[in-house]
Parts: structure tokens; sequence; C-alpha cells
């Protein structure tokens, strides 16, 4: 407990995730990350929380307030934007997790997610612009040309450009397969481009002189839906010679967002003048697998900056029930005693609670899938590796729309913690909670990744990934068990574990025989029962940590927080996994029968 | 040019508020606190940096050494200014509580014996203690000019002198020392243009603050090498002059009152704090 300024995360609880939950040291065994130790680890996160706090935070209400227009098709960015992206790029974070033969520290994205989150609590714009550059980059370094990525990707490493995913068109959002955008062959190997994306973020800027953007477009006479969608590399400004000219990328208008309004999303219109150049990149129809690595990783991303705006949110409101006097006790009340602070009030203290669930949880829960991509990428042996994709294939719709939908849930309630003066923007609530909308819409929406959960990742490969789940999550049980972890808890996180199974083993068959309403009309429940189970078991985690160092007589009232957060998970969400499996089961059928007209 | 730093690691002084005193008084307790470098001396170690640079590169040839008491994990604390860009580092191992001023300062004067450094720069008190007299009592034994409280430091072209600005109560007072000398430094130090040394241009502005360390210099660090030996092996009498007898929080706050003209301010001023 503590009144002074929002730290955004708690330090100590992002070290206890890391090395108590997470074991962020055991990764130093894998010869990827060879040249670390829990010391490299410490410091990262100190200077990238440095960055967080002296540049990015200060900068939020001021960048939120004053965003970018479009002036004769051109967007000026606020001027602290600049000082937050030349501030990361000179400190090495938008390489940090390449290897060192790209100019990056090789450092493990379980360390890198925890230390930008205190990026995203700060200012998710400005860490959005750097997320997405990093990603441009690295998707440059896996599938781009040698001269791709001799021209571009150095520069989007060390943030003298920037880069972009232009995947959305005005009629195709998360139908990419429909996407129109065309690419005609040229005789250099080259293609013109001509097409409109919209909802491009970070799409034009003055921050850098160059832009690159990476664009999904159908080569003329490639099949229909998304075997035909292939990827490019289209820079603002093109080489011609030695110089740089127009690559005919012109800014259409930019939208009015209600939040991370200081990171400009932009409609962009490519060759309307017939000169718009691109690269290919990687292989002719697998430009949608291609940039499934960019946005597995921006739905990462998205998750953690979604339980970081949750979690700056739940700092403050904490920071303001612990000084804000209002009312008495309700025993007791002696209208002559001084008022008590709101946090002595049961309701504001559940209010605090289910905050601190929510974002404690998602946070871990983002952490767990990006220590799986650092297993499914550096594991010690293909096995390791094998078990980890499936794994993070499987969290990854999880990691990505949990946060976001109950974050928004704690963000709204942070709010409620302010009462009336949450409700003005002279409070920073407000702004979190806008912010925190985007993260249930962009990089797939919630819906989507639903659809992506139970279509997909569950009964893929004959539901291995689900089998490695279970057994992790049961290991999980047998450590907390032997960690003398409540019982009651230990049992309703096995008992979900058998529900999970067998309901996916049911929807499954109804798949199978043809009923896909039967199995899907209720992707939406089984998403969140499946979320609720996956934060079960992270709290889980935390109270085998955190009752494993109790009664030392170090940070008592920490870990007791820890398992009176999990204490609360497990009485208040974890019984809805009945409800919620009730409705997939019997496929309830109430918006189902709906016509339109009844409406 | 050779700088030596002294670093004090200090409980998380952001959440100082944490810091609880224990039953009878007998300690502070700091509980689940990471210990972090001392602010005063983290500027220390940013105005050596900006001492042996010429704007953002390395003068080629001088050093900063970091010197630390301790227990081991100091060597974490002294790994961050290694990251920051000190080029070496000691730890001089004891425990936390087995240290007071006096005993820092004879032993820093042993280290300097030994490092021959050009110039000795300290934080001009550590946030928890609060004791402000390592640099005086280390200058005192070595028989060096001190200046303390810093704000401003000009290290002349030929390195043979620097000028300090010191803080003092009625504005900046400037002393010139002829070096080997000792400095310490208060929190103006880490000014954009505070550290001058004749070889960076004058137009550079660092960005104000210690400086973060970058990712790729933290890897780096970790190949710097931290002498690490006992504090005795100093050959220092390892006696403490400094007996703590009891800790209190200090009384809570009164409310204050409202008053009701200037008259009644000046009269109360008068009559009840006896200000006037």
């Amino acid at each position: 407990m503590t009144t002074d300024a929002n730290p955004l995360l708690s330090d100590r609880d992002v070290d206890f995730l890391l090395f108590e939950v997470h074991d962020a040291a055991s990764l130093c065994a894998l010869p990827a990350f060879a040249d670390h130790d829990r010391g490299t680890f410490e410091l990262t996160v100190q200077t990238v929380r440095r960055l967080a706090r002296d540049v990015f935070f200060p900068a939020l209400r001021d960048t939120d307030a004053a965003p970018p227009a479009l002036r004769d098709g051109a967007v000026a960015l606020h001027p602290k934007m600049r000082a937050m992206f030349e501030a990361l790029a000179e400190a090495g974070v938008l390489s940090a997790t390449r290897p060192a033969s790209v100019g990056g520290q090789s450092l493990p994205a379980l360390v890198a997610t925890a230390a930008n989150a205190y990026l995203c609590a700060g200012n998710a714009s400005g860490a959005g612009l750097a997320m997405l550059t990093t990603e441009a980059a690295h998707l440059i370094e896996s599938f781009g040309s040698d001269e791709l990525r001799a021209r571009y990707m150095h520069d989007l490493y060390a943030g003298r450009s920037t880069g972009t995913m232009c995947l959305t068109e005005p009629h195709a959002g998360s139908s990419l397969g429909d996407i129109t955008t065309k690419a005609t062959p040229r005789a250099d190997g080259t293609y013109n481009l001509t097409g409109s994306k919209i909802f491009i973020s970070g799409g034009e800027h003055d921050l850098t002189e160059n832009i690159i953007h990476l664009v999904l477009a159908r080569i003329a006479g490639a099949p229909e839906g998304s075997r035909g969608v292939s990827l490019f590399c289209v820079p603002k400004l093109r080489p011609d010679g030695d110089a740089l000219v127009d690559n005919d990328v012109r800014c259409a208008g930019v939208l009015h967002k209600i939040g991370w309004r200081a990171l400009p999303s932009v409609a962009l219109n490519l060759g309307e003048g017939d000169d718009c150049r691109g690269w290919l990149v990687g292989t002719a129809g697998r430009g949608l697998a291609h940039m499934f690595q960019m946005m597995n990783a921006a739905r990462i991303g998205v998750g953690a900056s979604a339980a970081a705006v949750a979690y700056a949110a739940y700092q403050e409101s904490l920071r303001y029930a612990l000084t804000r006097p209002q009312g008495r006790a309700l025993s007791g009340r002696d209208a002559q005693g001084p008022q008590v602070a709101i946090v002595e009030h049961a309701d504001v203290r559940r209010m605090l609670l289910r905050q601190k669930a929510i974002a404690e949880g998602a946070l871990s829960l983002v952490l767990a899938a990006a220590r799986q991509s650092d297993l499914a990428e550096h594991g010690a042996d293909e096995a390791q590796r094998a078990r980890a994709r499936r794994l993070l294939d499987l969290l990854t719709p999880v990691a990505k729309s949990f946060p976001a939908e109950k974050g928004f849930e704690a963000n709204a309630l942070a709010v409620q913690v302010h009462g009336g003066y949450g409700y003005t923007s002279e409070y920073l609530p407000e702004l979190w909670m806008r912010d925190q909308k985007l993260n249930s819409i962009h990089e797939g929406t919630s819906g989507i990744q639903g659809l992506d959960l139970l279509g997909r990742k569950v009964v893929a490969g004959g539901g291995e990934a689900l089998a490695a789940w279970s057994e992790e999550v049961t290991l999980t049980v047998t450590r907390a068990r032997a960690a003398g972890v409540s019982a009651a808890w230990c049992d309703a996180l096995d008992g979900v574990v058998a529900e999970v199974g067998a309901l996916t083993i049911e929807l499954a068959a109804r798949g199978l025989a043809g009923d896909v309403d039967g199995m899907l009309s209720h992707s939406a429940d089984y998403l969140d029962l499946f979320s609720t189970a996956c934060v079960a078991w992270q709290w889980m985690l935390q109270a085998t940590a955190a009752q494993r160092a109790k009664g030392a007589g170090r940070d008592e009232a920490f870990y007791e927080g820890k398992l009176r957060a999990a204490q609360y998970w497990f009485a208040t969400e974890v019984p809805r996994v009945a409800l919620l499996a009730r409705l997939c089961r019997e496929a309830e059928d109430s918006y189902l029968r709906m016509a339109p007209e009844a409406f | 040019m050779k700088i030596l730093v002294s670093l004090k690691r200090t409980a998380d002084p952001d959440n100082a508020n944490k810091v609880k005193v224990a039953p009878g008084g007998a300690k502070i307790v700091t509980d689940g606190l990471e210990p972090k470098v001392n602010p005063f001396d983290e500027y220390a170690v940013e105005t050596a940096l900006r001492l042996v640079e010429n704007g953002k590169t390395r003068i080629a040839g001088d050093t900063v050494v970091v010197a630390s008491f301790g227990p081991k994990e100091a060597a974490t604390n002294i790994r961050q200014s290694l990251a920051m860009g000190a080029d070496s580092g000691l730890l001089f191992t004891t425990d936390d509580d087995s240290l007071d001023g006096d005993l820092v300062a004879r032993a820093l004067a042993k280290v300097v014996e030994a490092q021959k450094p050009d110039l000795v720069i300290l934080g001009k008190q550590a946030v928890d203690g609060d004791s402000n007299q390592v640099a005086q009592v280390l200058a005192e034994t070595l028989g060096w000019p001190s200046a303390t409280f810093a704000m401003s430091v000009n290290l002349s072209a030929d390195k043979k002198t620097v000028t300090v600005g010191r803080e003092v109560d009625g504005g900046v007072v400037k002393l010139t020392l002829t070096l080997p000398a000792v400095i310490s430094v208060d929190l103006r130090i880490v000014g954009a243009k505070a550290v001058t040394n004749n070889v960076t241009p004058a137009a550079f502005a660092y960005n104000d603050g210690p400086r973060f360390a970058p990712l790729p210099m933290i890897i780096k660090a970790k190949t710097k090498p931290i002498a690490e030996a006992p504090l005795a092996s100093l050959g220092v009498d390892t006696g403490l002059k400094v007996r703590y007898t009891g800790f209190e929080l200090p009384a809570a706050r009164k409310a204050g009152i409202k008053v009701k003209d200037v008259a009644d301010l000046v009269e109360r001023l008068r009559t009840d704090a006896k200000a006037l």
C-alpha cells in the first residue's frame, strides 16, 4: 500500500511474476538466452520502466488531448510521441528480443513483455507505434529478401523508420480473404500496387522520413480467398538510384478515435497515380501465413497492453481509495467522528479486489503465453518446441481477448471507485477506459478470437494442444496441493480441467457430424469459459508461489494479497464455468432464433 | 583521468513510505523494498561519466571505477552503474548494518590509496540515513581539497583543476579545487549542462537526470569486471562509531486552522507560532 505517484505496474508484482511464478531465470539455460542472467533481466526491466515513468506516462494526458490531424496530406504527430519513440530507439528497446545477428539483445519475450507492459500502461499509443515497428522489421527479417533486409530491417530496428501492418480494407476487416488490393507484376520483378487500406495505425506521420508498410494484396490472376493473398513491402518513399522518391502512398484521412488518440489510424490509398511500387515478401500466396507471425505477436502485444492498461487504472483507483475520506463505518456509525478512507467500505474493497484479480491474472496469463513463445522458438529440443508451439497457439486467442474484455470491466470499476470525479477528464481512469476498448476490437475482435479458439485451436491435431494444456494445469494443481494451497481451489480447478475436456469433445463431435451452429454458436461463451479456466490456472500458480513464500517473515502482506485475489477468483468466477458449459452444451438458441425483423 | 565513485544501496526510495519502524523502535524495517542505488550516488555516476565523455563518445584512456560496500547482492547495483557506462566495480563485502559513515570514509580512503584516482565523486548523502558525512570525512582523511553539494562541475582543459558550483542557503558558491579532490553532488548536477569538461562541445545538452542503461550496455556490463573482497581485507578498523539507540516516527501532523484576516494571521504568527 502506498499513496505516492502511480507506479503503473507494481514492481514487486512484476518481480514476483517473472521470477517466482514464470521462472524467467530458467530460460538462461537455453543457448539463445545464454548471455543473460537474472541481473540483466532486472536491469532491462528497470531501464524500460524508467522510460515508462519518466517519458511515457507524463505525456499521457497531453498526447491524448491533442490527436494529430491530416493537413495537406501530412500528419504531424504530437511532439511527445517523438520523444517517446526516440527514447525507446536509443535504449535499444525496439530490437531487444532479436538476436545479436540483427543487432538485438536476445531478450526472452517473457521479460520483454513484462518490461513493455510498463510502456503500455504509461502510454499505449507510444508503445503501439514501437511494437508495430519491431514486428514489421521482424517480418522482413523472417521472410524478406537480402535486399529488403539490407534496405529496411536495420532502419526499423534502430527506429530510423517506422513500420505498419496494412491488412484491413473498407469492405474487408475480419474477413481478410476478401481483400481486393491488387499487385500487378512489373518487368523488373517488383509489383504495381493499387487499392485502399483503412485503420492503418502509424500509416502516416512526420516522425521518421520513411514509413515501411507491410501490405496484404492479391497478385493479378491469383485464386480467390486467402490462398490468393501475398505480402508486400511498400515503403512511403522508394529508392531511385541514390535518392528516395515518393511511392504514391496517399493518406486519405485520419480516423477520429475515442482512444489511442496519439497514434494516428489512417486510410491509405495505394497507387492513385498508378505509381506505387511493392516488393514481394516471402512466397506468393503465403501472405496471410507470413502475416500471422506479426498478427500473433501483435495479439500477445494487445493482451499485454490490455492487462497493463487495466493494471494502471487499478493502481490509480487504489491510491484514490486509500486517501479519499468519505462516510463512516457501517457498524458503530458515529456522525461526529472523522470520515474513513473509502477503502474501508466493503463495496470499494470488492471493486479493488476485482480489478486486482483481473489485472494481475491477465498479466500473468500474457506472460505465460510469452514464455511459451520463447520455448516455441528457442526450446531445448524439437519435442519441447513443438509442445510450446501448440500451447502458444492455444493460449494466443485467450491472452489476446481476456485482458481486453475483463480489462474493460476493470477499467470501468476504476472509474466507479473515483465516483463523480471518475466521470471527468480531470482524472485519468476515463482515458484508460477509452484506450482499453480498442483492445477487444483490433488484431482480431473477441468474436474472431472465440471462433479461432473453438473452431480451430482446441480441435487442432486431434486436440493435442488441449491435451498439453490439461497436463500443464493438472501439474500446477499437483504442485499447489503439495505447497498447501486450499484443497477446495485445487479440487475446483481439477473439475474445470475435466469439464473443459468433456465439453470440447462434445462440441467437436457436433462439428464433425456437420452441426456447425451446434458447435460454434456459443463460441463467445466457450471463450469466456476457457479464459476463466486459464486465469484460474494463473491464480493457482500465483497462490502456490505465495503459499510457499508466506511465513518466512518477508512481504507477508504482498503474499496475503495474492492469496485473497486467488480466493476471489475461485469463489466468484470459477463457478461461472458450470453455467457457461451448460449454455454451450445445450446450444441455447435465443439469439439463433432471433430473426432480424424480431429485433 | 580516473574517477572513483562510491555507491550505496538503499531501500527503494520510490516507496519510502513503506518503511516501518519495528515495534519498540529497535530498527527500521524495509521489508519487501528492493535495494536500489542511492539516487544521489546515481547522480555521482552520471557526473563522472559526463566528465570522461566527448558528447556521446568516450574519451580514450579515461576510466570510471565504482566502489560499494555491502552484501554480495550489492553487485547488482554496481552492475547497473557499469551498464550506464562505468568501466569496473569494486565490492567490499559486509552486512548493510555493519557500516557507518565514518567506516565507509576510512575504507574509501584505503581504496583511494590503491586506485589512485584523480577525483572521487560521491552523492551528497544517502537517502536512508541522511548522514551526509562520507565525503567530508574522506577528504579530511586523505588531506584532499573537497567541495560538497555540487550543482555544477567544470573540469579545466588541462585536467588539473575543477571548478565546482556549490548550493548554499544564499545561492551558489564557486570553488576551484586542485586535483586530486573529493566532490559530493546534489540534485541539480544532472541538469542538461551542469557538468562540463572542455571537451564536450558547449552546444551539447545531456538529457536531464541520470541516464538510462541502454539494453545493449546491460549485456556488455556482464563482461566488465567487479572485483570482490571482504571489507576487512582493506585493513581498516571495522568498528562502528555510530550507534543507533532507537527509532520513532515523526508526530502526525496536526490539522490547520483558518484565520480571519491578515491581522489575525500576523497575530497568530507572533503569539502561537512565535515565528515573528
